[in-house]
């Protein structure tokens, strides 16, 4: 597992965006064309696109405690997975680690929408535009020493460094947050998020983004115990792909479609389809 | 704010409190955080869950207006429970102090007022002075006549019943609330107070602050790092623009502006604006006004200013009325005004009663909108249901230079000053403020001389002829010399021309000359202490970073840290010393009123003549105590007493009709900010990425008020006050709940109003609904608390 990772501790976010617009001025993406708020609450867009890479969600408010009413605001992104789908399913090899990062190159990406298909946090998407797929490269194209996104968090909600020093770093505040303490007078103090817990150390054998949460992962949508998708499967159709990609004169339209075809080839042999 | 940002870290208990610092002071919460981290608790009081609230340790809900009524709550406990910091209340304060025996105060009301002026005469609000002409005092607090027994009495009122039923919080909230501040009266345990403008924008916005200056003094957390009043100031450089006087009631420094009937003359202006003590414990620095006023009049006028002729104060212009904002804009609206210079301000967006500002305009000749691109403000005359062609105000839009492409200084909340440079010039025609104001001014002069010249009839040439204005020789083109500006601001002795080393050395015989004395020794003869970036810190290692930049007074970071100290000079909570004396100097941060008098000697509190901190305030237009007042549109009585509105809120005449009621206007109405977007909206509502996040006008209501009215998350709406209607969509969300108003539950519809109709994103402004009335002693509009309806659109 490749050296760096950013850690996400969302029990200090104060939801205030600048991470998803740091993101579209260093990549110099344009903003997205929106009416109201998508929801919910302030969360605009709705989710990633080819032309946001990361974006903050929203929760609705748990007023449960009146005193202490949870909002979770969350900074969403491409997790960077160690065993990524998307990497494992591209049949052009489009996508590669750069440092440890999963990164897409356009130049080899043919939009045909695999790894749309395989990302169960629906990260990747097609930019109807140029037929590519887009998502979030940890600055690694554009490059810079620290992603745009962590050096432009004012509360340190989203940081960036090394990957076991992270995880180590959140360790000792899910201790801290989930355990009661004393105040200056002696009497206990409740915790402060009783209900922590850390998303990221595992998942895919590991995610670049390490996150804390108020909750179980399921409660924003987190799938808890994800599993990576089977290599064995994935050959079929790239051998069946590679085949027949042979004559479409490398043009993209015709290899998209000799994709679908080598899927539902593959898909039809054999129960376990790929979606 | 009297302690800086990165103090902020340091505090044991941080209160939010009519601010919503996590959205509109993102990157305090840096530091809100970090004393999070240390331990530290964040409690958030607020009509509504915010950003700032979901980072909260408690929360504690308030309807909008009321913030005396829950804060004189909690100063009623901490007298009950006697959780004071005794000692520091005792010495630095004016608890002890006796008050005149006919002082009283009876429903609502302090001895003195006179309903036909709505003013106070306040001569019972004065201490009783002894043979000396000292104030009296019971050091052991129990003469009824001292400020402690009058507190307890007058405070008394608020019970916690009482307060629940008017704020809407619930009885145990409240206590935990309270909880947490009073265990700050501990010497080594401190809160901070941050607040804006959901406290300050209202008719009792000044009291509402009042309140927050006896907390923190009662529990001596004024002076102290991770202490004191930190109000986040707003617009960049509006430290910068009130410590300059861009307000109608001030000059440079905080000095009074000459009132035509008061200050007939020099000698009424300075003996009524310089106080005097006869307490030699007291270092009263106000007393030194003489010498700020005179070598400002020095700076502005010259050679032609001298000890003879009063050094020119003629030439100043006398105020013949209060003018503060909504009433400037009444007589703009009534014909008064031939044209208006706007800089950088967007009124028809920004200002209270929207609608009626824009109407008010229409009756100029001509208005000069100084700004970065086109805003609201600078097409008010073309908007939809406009008649254009009915409107003759010729419009003037002058492209001017955006904060990167000229030099100069900024003053953060911390007061400190930063110096930056252009790193690129303005596009195209673009220009600077300094540019502009020097060009127009050397213009006018131009004219007035040729009028002279050729014997035209010409009112007063000769303060702008004889005006000392050289600052030419800026770094590129035609730019005037900033740092000639800045240097003139710092002060320096006219003879030789040299600068002064602070405001220590200035002089009221005319020897000296400077432009704001607050800021002398900002740029003397060791530089421009202003650029400086040195990241050495002092004395207990706080923060306090005296080689960054320059901070005024005096470059003193913490200001009252002589209160952090008890008197031999201990410091209160040795852990974070902020200064402290050694028997002979005084080390850390600059200590208040001068190095050489130690902690015994002399008073903490030097701006105020009796040197302690005011418990009670006998200054104030509407009372020596805050006493909770409803806002002027309210949808409940005053349960306190029988004065509804703050007796003395005078209700200009133009406007005395545009006020609604509860009947007609059933839901509290109030405005606020997003991260997303800035103040009026001209510098956010043209990028594609802020707009994004958040495209149009929304209202945000609870979802039991939207089942009500059939609205549904993401609908058209309209709402209504009694002075305008605007469409907005509506958010629905949990955030916004009811609150039990004496027992009633009383719906609120929250809006922001950074909308109008000139910037790529558009939507109607908000403050087409907010009334023109404001604080009874800033006049500051009351935008938080009004009264509205709302319909599905």
């Amino acid at each position: 597992m490749s050296e760096k990772a950013f850690l996400l501790d969302t029990t200090k976010c104060i939801g205030c965006r600048a991470c998803q617009v740091a993101c579209k001025q260093w990549n110099g993406l344009p903003g997205e064309q929106t009416d109201f708020f998508a929801g919910p609450e302030y969360t605009n867009p709705a989710g990633l696109s080819s032309i946001t890479w990361n974006y903050v969600k929203f929760f609705e408010v748990d007023r449960t405690n009146e005193e202490h009413p949870v909002w979770q605001i969350m900074h969403m992104k491409c997790f960077h997975c160690e065993d990524a789908n998307c990497l494992k399913v591209c049949p052009e090899r489009a996508i590669s680690k750069v440092d440890g990062w999963v990164v897409i190159d356009q130049n080899k990406c043919i939009g045909c929408g695999a790894c749309v298909n395989e990302c169960i946090y629906h990260v990747p998407h097609i930019r109807k535009s140029d037929s590519k797929t887009y998502k979030c490269n940890a600055c690694t194209v554009n490059e810079r020493e620290i992603p745009a996104c962590a050096f432009a968090c004012p509360t340190g909600a989203l940081t960036y460094g090394n990957r076991t020093a992270l995880l180590q770093e959140a360790q000792l505040r899910l201790k801290k947050y989930t355990k009661a303490g004393r105040d200056a007078d002696g009497n206990e103090i409740a915790p402060a998020f009783p209900k922590a817990q850390l998303y990221g150390k595992d998942q895919f054998s590991g995610l670049k983004m390490l996150m804390i949460l108020r909750d179980r992962p399921s409660k924003y949508g987190l799938e808890e115990n994800p599993r990576p998708l089977e290599i064995t499967k994935v050959e079929q159709i790239h051998d069946t792909y590679a085949l027949m990609s042979m004559f479409t004169f490398g043009i993209p339209s015709l290899k998209r479609a000799a994709y679908r075809f080598a899927k539902s080839l593959a898909n039809s042999s054999d129960r376990n389809r790929i979606s | 704010m009297t302690n800086g940002w990165n103090d902020i870290q340091h505090a044991d208990v941080v209160l939010l409190m009519g601010s919503n610092a996590a959205e509109n002071h993102p990157i305090s919460f840096k530091y809100v955080t970090k004393a999070q981290e240390k331990g530290g608790k964040l409690i958030v009081v607020d009509p509504r869950i915010t950003r700032s609230a979901s980072l909260a340790d408690l929360y504690a809900p308030i309807r909008p207006g009321t913030d005396i009524a829950f804060l004189s709550g909690v100063i009623n406990y901490l007298l009950q429970h006697d959780k004071i910091q005794k000692e520091y209340v005792v010495e630095y304060t004016n608890a002890a102090y006796l008050i005149d025996p006919a002082f009283g105060f009876n429903d609502g009301i302090f001895s003195g007022y006179d309903a036909g002026k709505k003013e106070y005469n306040t001569t019972t609000w004065k201490y009783q002075l002894d043979s000396k002409g000292i104030p009296k005092k019971d050091r052991t607090l129990q003469d009824p006549n001292c400020v402690y027994q009058h507190m307890k009495k007058h405070f008394s009122r608020y019970t916690p019943e009482k307060l629940s039923a008017i704020t809407g919080c619930p009885v145990d909230t409240w206590q935990k609330v309270v909880d947490m501040i009073a265990s700050t009266h501990k010497p080594d345990r401190v809160m901070t107070i941050m607040y804006a403008m959901g406290i300050t924008q209202h008719t009792v916005g000044t009291q509402n602050i009042r309140c927050f200056g006896i907390l923190q003094l009662l529990l001596g957390n004024i002076g102290l790092a991770g202490g004191g009043i930190q109000a986040l100031r707003g617009e960049s450089n509006v430290q910068g623009s009130t410590d300059y006087a861009l307000l109608w009631h001030i000059l440079p420094g905080y000095n009074p502006i000459p009132m035509q009937k008061k200050h007939q003359n020099f000698k009424a202006y300075l003996e009524a604006s310089t106080p005097k003590t006869n307490d030699p414990q007291s270092i009263n620095w106000w007393s030194n006004r003489p010498k700020y006023v005179v070598s400002m009049l020095k700076a502005w006028f010259g050679d032609a200013a001298t000890k003879e002729n009063n050094f020119c104060y003629d030439w100043l212009p006398k105020a013949a009325k209060a003018m503060p904002y909504i009433t400037l804009f009444e007589d703009m609206y009534a014909g008064q005004h031939k044209g208006a210079i706007f800089m950088g301000t967007n009124p028809v967006v920004g200002g209270p009663n929207a609608d009626r500002i824009a109407k008010a305009l229409a009756r100029l000749d001509w208005l000069v909108c100084a700004d970065l691109w086109e805003t609201d403000t600078s097409v008010f005359w073309k908007q939809e249901g406009v008649n254009s062609s009915a409107i003759q105000t010729e419009v003037f839009l002058l492209p001017m230079a955006a904060s990167m492409e000229k030099e100069g200084s900024v003053s953060n909340s911390g007061r400190w000053a930063q110096w930056r440079y252009a790193a690129v010039n303005g596009p195209g025609e673009a220009r600077s403020d300094l540019w502009f104001l020097d060009k127009l001014f050397l213009k006018l002069k131009e004219l007035y001389q040729s009028d002279v010249t050729n014997n035209r009839a010409c009112a007063l040439p000769d303060p702008i002829l004889k005006a000392n204005w050289n600052y030419a020789g800026g770094h590129h083109g035609d730019e005037p010399d900033v740092h000639a500006v800045a240097r003139e601001i710092n002060g320096y002795t006219w003879a030789n021309k040299k600068q002064v080393k602070n405001f220590t050395e200035l002089k009221d015989d005319g020897s000296t000359a400077c432009g704001n004395w607050i800021y002398s020794g900002s740029y003397n003869e060791d530089g421009n202490n202003m650029a400086r970036r040195g990241s050495k810190d002092v004395g207990c290692k706080i923060g306090l970073y005296p080689g960054w930049a320059w901070s005024w007074p005096m470059n003193r970071r913490i200001i009252y840290n002589r209160a952090s100290v008890n008197r031999n000079g201990e410091p209160w909570n040795p852990k974070k010393w902020v200064v402290k004396w050694t028997g002979s100097a005084w080390k850390g941060d600059v200590v208040d009123g001068g190095g050489t008098a130690g902690p015994a000697a002399k008073n903490p509190f030097i701006m105020n003549p009796e040197g302690v901190g005011r418990l009670f305030a006998g200054s104030l237009a509407d009372g020596p105590f805050p006493e909770h007042y409803e806002p002027t549109e309210s949808p409940s009585r005053n349960m306190m007493s029988s004065r509804d509105l703050n007796p003395s809120v005078k209700i200009l005449d133009s406007v005395r009709g545009d006020f609604g009621n509860v009947a007609q206007f059933p839901y509290i109405g109030t405005s606020y900010r997003v991260t997303e977007h800035w103040q009026a909206g001209a510098m956010t509502r043209n990028l594609p990425w802020l707009t994004e996040l958040v495209p149009s006008m929304f209202c945000e209501i609870s979802p039991e008020l939207a089942a009500r009215k059939g609205i549904q998350n993401g609908d058209k709406v309209r709402v209504y006050s009694k002075r305008g209607n605007i469409e907005a969509r509506a958010l629905v969300t949990k955030r916004v709940k009811a609150l039990k108003v004496n027992g009633r539950d009383m719906e609120m519809v929250g809006l922001i109003w950074h909308f109008g109709h000139g910037c790529a994103a558009s939507g109607d402004s908000c403050n087409s609904l907010t009334p023109s009335v404001g604080d009874a002693n800033t006049n500051i509009p009351e935008f938080k608390a009004f009264l509205v309806d709302i319909r599905k659109a």
